[in-house]
């Protein structure tokens, strides 16, 4: 009820308003197939009854506590194909890697889901919560640079293409799962003073970069060598 | 532009407190498993492991269909009434249709408009930046959120959650919790301005 509540306020007053709901795969709803279904009816009610005007989506898998498993990744491009080939809806997705910053599994995680809701047609990305968006202060700009740059560059892509640089990104980081680096938190990824990533995790992020484009996303045009760093 | 839907808000809160009364044990261990498992079959939805995102038009329109039919068949759960509400396609259709096709976030220079994509268009998606609800320290909160703010391909921004209010741990349901918040947007106003970029959508 005190949705309902808010709500009331917020159509009267002409605020933007983002319904936000995710879907547990491996929950009451069951598999994937079945977590897609209820993720396109669930998007649908947000507009249909709550007055959204757009909708953030959020997969996650009941073991892992991430966006980024196989699993939920299907489910959440499933669900935004399916929606984005019947309407014109503004649809959203959010991002909760298990590793933490300053970590290239981190990053790997967030580009895959970049790609992933870039080519299903998603309109906005949302994030990154790192370590699962439960340890304070694990969370940084360099991984919403991550998002960024591989949504850059995915979008256009034939979805194949997508499909096939997924299949060998995806076992890399899940092989991991059991042994997730717990990453830095901001003050040690950050000068934070001036701002400015430390030249360790500008040299964390080139190398996710270039394990990207070997994998056949050319990340090359967002290399960071001759950036200045001031530690 | 958003239009008015076929059920407002009021509707809405109307046609739960009239909804059927069901068990919340019932609507998540039987009633949800069920009609989805009715409806995955009777489109013979099927999604291989390989496929991330899918290619084959057909499924993607069963996929929707299923969802759609999902939702008047089963209704919607109020967990606080432990009522269903019902809706017709004809209302969800029409809700549909009258969702905004565009939308502007944040202000002056700082704009960014958000419109359909559809597929993989070459244009990308609108990159929100941000913890997504992630907890930060007081202390650090500002400078985390200018970390965002100042990244090039960052279009707007979202925020994290500030753990402690002037030490006290910013709990629901207590004083600290507004006035957290309140910190929040102040913090988050700074690292906008901080990074140049004032008018950053949040």
């Amino acid at each position: 009820m005190t949705g309902l509540n808010m709500l009331s306020g917020w159509t009267v007053s002409g605020d933007t308003i983002m319904i936000e709901q995710m879907p547990i795969l491996g929950g009451y709803t069951g598999g994937v197939e079945e977590t897609a279904i209820c993720d396109v009816a669930t998007t649908l009610a947000s507009f249909a009854l709550f007055s959204g005007n757009f909708h953030l989506d959020g997969p996650i898998h009941i073991r892992w506590g991430t966006t980024m498993a196989r699993g939920t990744l299907q489910v959440a491009a499933h669900a935004a194909a399916a929606i984005d080939a019947n309407t014109d809806l503004l649809l959203a997705n959010q991002y909760y890697p298990i590793a933490g910053p300053c970590t290239e599994m981190c990053l790997l995680e967030t580009a895959a889901q970049a790609m992933s809701d870039t080519a299903s047609g998603r309109e906005l990305l949302s994030g990154s919560a790192a370590a699962k968006g439960v340890v304070e202060n694990k969370t940084t700009g360099m991984e919403a640079r991550m998002m960024g740059e591989a949504a850059a560059c995915t979008a256009g892509m034939k979805v194949a293409d997508v499909n096939e640089i997924l299949n060998k990104l995806i076992p890399i980081y899940e092989a991991q799962y059991t042994t997730a680096p717990a990453g830095k938190r901001f003050e040690e990824c950050y000068d934070v003073t001036t701002v400015r990533p430390t030249k360790e995790y500008l040299e964390v992020y080139d190398k996710a970069c270039a394990t990207l484009t070997d994998l056949g996303l050319d990340m090359s045009r967002f290399n960071n060598s001759g950036i200045r760093v001031d530690n | 532009m958003s239009a008015t839907r076929p059920l407002t808000i009021t509707d809405v809160y109307e046609r739960f407190v009239k909804g059927t009364k069901v068990p919340e044990s019932e609507w998540d261990n039987t009633i949800i498993p069920q009609n989805i498992s009715r409806h995955k079959e009777k489109y013979n939805i099927k999604i291989e492991e390989n496929s991330i995102i899918p290619e084959d038009k057909e499924l993607i329109n069963n996929i929707f269909q299923a969802g759609l039919e999902m939702l008047v068949d089963t209704g919607f759960y109020c967990q606080d009434l432990g009522r269903v509400l019902k809706v017709t396609e004809e209302e969800v259709l029409e809700g549909v249709k009258k969702a905004p096709k565009k939308l502007i976030l944040g202000e002056g220079r700082d704009i960014c408009r958000f419109y359909p994509r559809h597929g993989n268009s070459p244009v990308k998606p609108i990159i929100q930046g941000g913890p997504t609800g992630s907890p930060l320290s007081e202390d650090m909160f500002m400078k985390i959120m200018q970390s965002y703010a100042q990244e090039g391909i960052v279009d707007t921004l979202v925020n994290g959650v500030m753990t402690t209010i002037e030490g006290k741990p910013a709990k629901s349901k207590t004083p600290y919790e507004i006035r957290a918040t309140m910190a929040e947007l102040r913090a988050t106003k700074e690292a906008r301005t901080r990074a140049g970029r004032p008018g950053l959508g949040v």
